[in-house]
């Protein structure tokens, strides 16, 4: 089995237990790792590149969160992105039912697709097929 | 007769200088007087010297006869003495020598010095035997005729009776030796008595004689002193045989000067008088000539101005022989209008300038003249000029000769009238021209004479009265008017006038005066009189008139005085044009136009008409008043009223419209603002029409409708739209903030149930449950929040009460006194314990709790927080304003999220994203407002408006 690595950006805790939970028992990834904001993850992605280790496949990233938000996130990734090496899989996963969250994630090409809150193992299925 | 010329030049001089003259004159005459006078001087100085030397010699004479007298006595004295030195008959001789000389008193014979012997004997006794030459006072003498043996008188001295006596001595020789004296005393008295001294005139002349005293050698006078000696005024002669010296003393030395002074007056008064009377003289000449020179200029003058006349008067003039007819002298003006030159006139002779027409009427005047039948003569006449042209004159001719003498010369006195005939020539033919033109006027023309009614006008005493006057009395006296149309005469009428009166004859109408101011116009004559009293000369008037064939006419009357009738009236032309036609034609238009401008004034618009080439307003509708309170003239009055009162917003983006679209010539409909009379701000839709004329705009006509209610309806339903969108928007926000955080529990419960589901152990089942436990709390909490935030918005519960701020700010502090202290934060109030909101006290500690506690909680770690709080009114709006000097925040990346439900800005434990939420929910239930100012690491600064 590849060694696949998974990124979820989100700020509520219990979220993050969760899909602890449910990545593990999928057995699909290697790793996880959790972030509250965009910004620990952004700061965790400039230590990857410094010290060239390897970038995670997968990012689940909620969209409203504090100090930097999901569309921040991705204004800096397009900054850092000439220095990333890796094919990194980008999926919005939020609870907002509102339209114009999920259009602008349309519009967005280096997001791969939108996710509905609960994100339950079909779907992680579906996105590493 | 350069030397005559060179003395008159001389004289002239002379003349010119009269104070010159005078001193010269006077300073002649004074030297002239003076050297007579020193003349005089020097002659009489001499008479009186001579005088005094004649007077003095016969004295001298006279005494020197006495003194050899007295020698004689002597000699005869000395004969008494014997040879042998013996007197014989001493007092015998002695009596005889006495006798003889009346002025010797006492004979005295002293031998050997001694005095022996005395006649008379008698009182000198005392005498005898004195020694002279042992006497001091008669040594010296004594001795020095001795030594001379000369006779030597001495004295004069005291004698014994007291007179004064003189003695001389001689001395005796005998045998030739020295025997004694032989001495004679002679009183002194009679010695100048015998002088005669006495026939010098004591007023003028003093006698004196003096002696060099033998002991002091100092000279001694006999006589009384009267006059100093010191003056050069005295003549002396010495006496011989004696010590004396004679004096003749001038008493009045200075006599000569007090006739010598009257003299030199009188010449010094003669030469004034002669320098005086030469002024008087040089005057005299100088106004003389003065008077000579005046006449002189005047005849000059004269001369002058009688040529001047002559030359350049007006009018020519001619100065002829009567009876060759030839010109003596001719001016300027004549040779001019005759084109000839004088000589050319002076060879030529009056006749061959005479029209040929004219010369037998002239000399049959002139034979006239020379027959004595008439003194002068007048006369128009044509001459003939140089270059062939008739010249109207009018000449007068006045003799030269007096009555019943032989006619000599004459004068001709000519004007020029050729303009004035030729203007009568004209005014001939104006006169038919007008005729004509009269007659054949189109308008009816009516030459009349109105003087007799400005005599009758001028007897009632009405010309130049005010008139209102005029009018009254006009009204009052009916008979006077009627009186008036009754004067008026009509001396002519043109063709015109009898087409339109259809009289049957010319005569008809003439006689039918009634016919202007017949019961039809009764109004009107009054103020044609009225023109004539205040002497109006142009009148328009008009009237109504019934023709013979029973019509009412319409007339424009005019009546104009012709030039030159002004004062008497006796030619007046009065136009009349029928305008019956041209009335009903003008009356139908103003009806059209009347019934246009009421159907306009009804329109509910302002109506208006701009003229496009002067740029103004040419009509504006009554409705102006309705709507903007101004009147249409007030518009009209002034050229810039539109644009001034255009609203001052709408001003600059109106006008330019208004000229973009007049620049096209199109039609426009657009919307602005006025401001009305009252202040009243007036909505209109301004509906254009450019009128164009060859591709030119010459007017704007338009309708201003008041929209001012579609626009305040307008609005009312624009802030409905707005505040239904404005709710609509919150509604849907409040649907996505409602379904966010309920879906983000939901799901993470779906997600633990799952879990739960597929759980192979029961410890992590369990673990599940309390992850449950803990997604139903904060559900619960979302829930209450959210019910808060509805409650908020549905106003539920809301009470507004009048709270104190300061009050309740302290609350907030008080409730939040832990954190402040825990951070050291420093709060700065400015809010005055008297200041009172009213607002929903609940609300009110809500907000400042939440401000204030974020303010706590978000404070910058490297430096001491400080919290400012302040209170102010800012247009009308009371602003309660928070700001702290903690993180910030970036507003350009969350500002449109600041106030949104669980938006937080930072990973704060206690950040919960409600708070900030919550309080602009409250503040806008309070009608309020909330702002931010925020710069990141610099602070924040919340506004609360309260309204």
């Amino acid at each position: 089995m590849k060694e696949r690595k998974i990124w979820i950006i989100d700020d509520d805790p219990i979220y993050q237990i969760i899909m602890k939970k449910v990545i593990n028992r999928s057995g699909l990834f290697s790793s996880v790792c959790t972030f509250p904001n965009g910004k620990e993850a952004i700061k965790s992605l400039k230590g990857i590149i410094q010290n060239d280790e390897i970038f995670p496949d997968i990012i689940l990233l909620d969209i409203e969160m504090p100090v930097l938000d999901g569309w921040g996130f991705m204004d800096e990734m397009a900054i850092l992105k000439s220095q990333i090496n890796a094919e990194m899989q980008i999926y919005i996963s939020s609870s907002s039912i509102a339209i114009e969250d999920m259009e602008r994630a349309k519009n967005n090409s280096d997001i791969l697709g939108y996710l509905s809150k609960p994100v339950n193992l079909e779907d992680l299925i579906n996105i590493i097929t | 007769m350069t030397v005559k010329n060179k003395i008159k030049k001389y004289i002239n001089w002379i003349l010119s200088k009269p104070k010159t003259i005078i001193y010269l004159v006077f300073i002649t005459l004074l030297f002239i007087v003076c050297s007579d006078i020193l003349e005089q001087y020097r002659i009489e100085k001499n008479r009186k010297h001579f005088e005094m030397n004649n007077t003095l010699e016969v004295i001298h004479k006279n005494i020197e006869q006495s003194l050899n007298n007295a020698y004689g006595s002597v000699l005869t004295l000395t004969l008494s003495i014997n040879d042998n030195g013996i007197p014989e008959n001493f007092d015998s001789i002695a009596k005889q020598v006495i006798s003889s000389d009346n002025s010797i008193a006492i004979v005295k014979l002293i031998p050997e010095g001694v005095i022996r012997h005395i006649y008379p004997l008698k009182g000198n006794e005392s005498e005898i035997g004195l020694n002279i030459l042992a006497s001091k006072v008669h040594q010296t003498a004594a001795l020095k005729s001795i030594k001379n043996r000369k006779i030597y008188f001495e004295g004069p001295f005291k004698l014994t009776g007291g007179e004064l006596g003189i003695a001389g001595r001689l001395p005796v020789y005998k045998k030739n030796k020295f025997w004694g004296f032989s001495v004679v005393v002679i009183q002194l008295e009679n010695l100048l008595k015998n002088s005669g001294i006495n026939s010098i005139d004591p007023s003028k002349y003093q006698f004196q004689f003096s002696r060099r005293n033998p002991i002091t050698s100092k000279e001694d006078f006999f006589l009384p002193m009267e006059e100093d000696l010191s003056k050069n005024n005295f003549i002396s002669t010495i006496i011989p045989y004696s010590n004396w010296t004679l004096y003749l003393i001038d008493k009045n030395p200075n006599s000569l000067y007090a006739s010598l002074i009257t003299d030199c007056l009188l010449g010094f008064v003669l030469a004034a008088l002669f320098g005086i009377l030469t002024i008087i003289i040089l005057k005299k000449t100088t106004e003389l000539k003065l008077l000579v020179n005046r006449q002189k200029t005047s005849l000059l003058k004269k001369e002058k101005k009688f040529k001047a006349i002559f030359d350049q008067a007006a009018v020519g003039i001619a100065y002829i022989d009567s009876y060759s007819g030839q010109f003596i002298e001719v001016n300027e003006k004549y040779c001019k209008l005759l084109e000839y030159s004088a000589e050319e006139l002076k060879q030529m002779g009056i006749q061959s300038i005479i029209h040929p027409a004219d010369l037998k009427k002239s000399l049959l005047h002139l034979e006239k003249l020379y027959n004595g039948e008439i003194r002068e003569y007048s006369m128009e006449k044509k001459y003939l000029s140089k270059s062939g042209n008739t010249i109207w004159v009018n000449i007068t001719v006045s003799p030269l000769w007096k009555v019943n003498e032989s006619p000599t010369n004459h004068i001709v006195i000519m004007e020029n009238i050729t303009k004035r005939k030729n203007i009568e020539k004209l005014a001939n033919h104006n006169e038919s021209r007008f005729k004509t033109l009269f007659d054949h006027s189109p308008v009816g023309l009516w030459e009349k004479d109105y003087s007799e009614v400005k005599k009758y006008l001028s007897d009632l005493n009405l010309i130049n009265k005010s008139p209102e006057e005029v009018t009254l009395f006009l009204k009052n006296n009916p008979g006077a008017l009627k009186k008036c149309l009754s004067l008026i005469k009509i001396i002519d009428v043109n063709n015109q006038c009898l087409i339109q009166y259809a009289p049957k004859t010319k005569s008809e109408l003439i006689e039918n005066i009634d016919i202007f101011f017949g019961k039809e116009s009764v109004f009107s004559f009054p103020k044609l009189l009225v023109a004539i009293c205040t002497g109006v000369h142009y009148l328009k008037l008009d009237i109504k008139i019934k023709n013979p064939k029973g019509e009412i006419r319409d007339m424009h009357l005019i009546y104009r005085t012709i030039n030159g009738y002004e004062d008497t009236l006796k030619r007046v032309i009065i136009t009349t044009d029928d305008i019956t036609e041209r009335k009903s034609a003008e009356k139908t238009i103003l009806n059209s136009q009347q019934k246009i401008e009421s159907l306009i004034n009804t329109i509910d618009g302002i109506v208006w008409e701009y003229d496009a080439e002067t740029l103004k307003f040419n009509f504006i509708s009554k409705k102006v008043e309705d709507i903007l309170g101004y009147s249409a003239e007030e518009w009209l009055g002034n050229p810039t009223f539109w644009e001034d009162h255009l609203h001052p917003e709408d001003k600059d983006i109106t006008l330019k419209y208004c000229a973009e679209q007049n620049n096209l010539n199109l039609n426009y409909d657009f919307e602005y603002r006025m401001i009305a009379k009252n202040g009243d701000t007036v909505w209109f839709r301004d509906i254009v029409n450019v009128i164009v004329e060859n591709d030119k705009a010459t007017s704007l006509r338009g309708i201003m409708i008041d929209i001012t209610k579609n626009k305040e309806i307008e609005k009312d339903l624009n802030d409905s739209f707005n505040l239904a969108s404005e709710q609509n928007k919150r509604l849907l926000n409040f649907s996505y903030i409602v379904s966010h955080n309920l879906r983000s529990h939901t799901s993470n419960i779906l997600s633990i149930v799952d879990l739960i589901e597929t759980s192979e152990s029961e410890e992590e089942k369990e673990e599940m449950i309390q992850l449950l436990k803990s997604v139903s709390d904060s559900l619960n909490e979302t829930m209450l929040n959210l019910n808060e935030v509805v409650n908020i918005q549905t106003n539920v519960g809301l009470v507004t009460e009048d709270v104190n701020l300061k009050q309740y700010l302290d609350n907030t502090l008080n409730v939040l006194s832990d954190q402040i202290e825990m951070k050291g934060v420093n709060v700065i109030s400015s809010i005055k314990k008297d200041i009172e909101v009213n607002y929903s006290p609940a609300y009110l500690e809500s907000i400042l709790y939440n401000l204030i506690s974020n303010a706590v909680r978000y404070s910058h770690s490297e430096r001491n927080p400080t919290i400012t709080i302040d209170y102010y009114v800012e247009k009308n709006m009371k602003v309660l304003q928070v700001s702290d000097n903690g993180i910030g925040i970036d507003l350009n990346k969350n500002g449109h999220k600041i106030f949104g439900m669980y938006k937080k800005f930072s990973n704060h434990k206690d950040s919960k994203g409600i708070g900030l939420f919550i309080t602009k929910n409250q503040i806008d239930a309070m009608g309020g407002n909330i702002t931010v100012e925020s710069e990141l690491n610099r602070g924040t600064t919340f506004k609360i408006y309260i309204a």
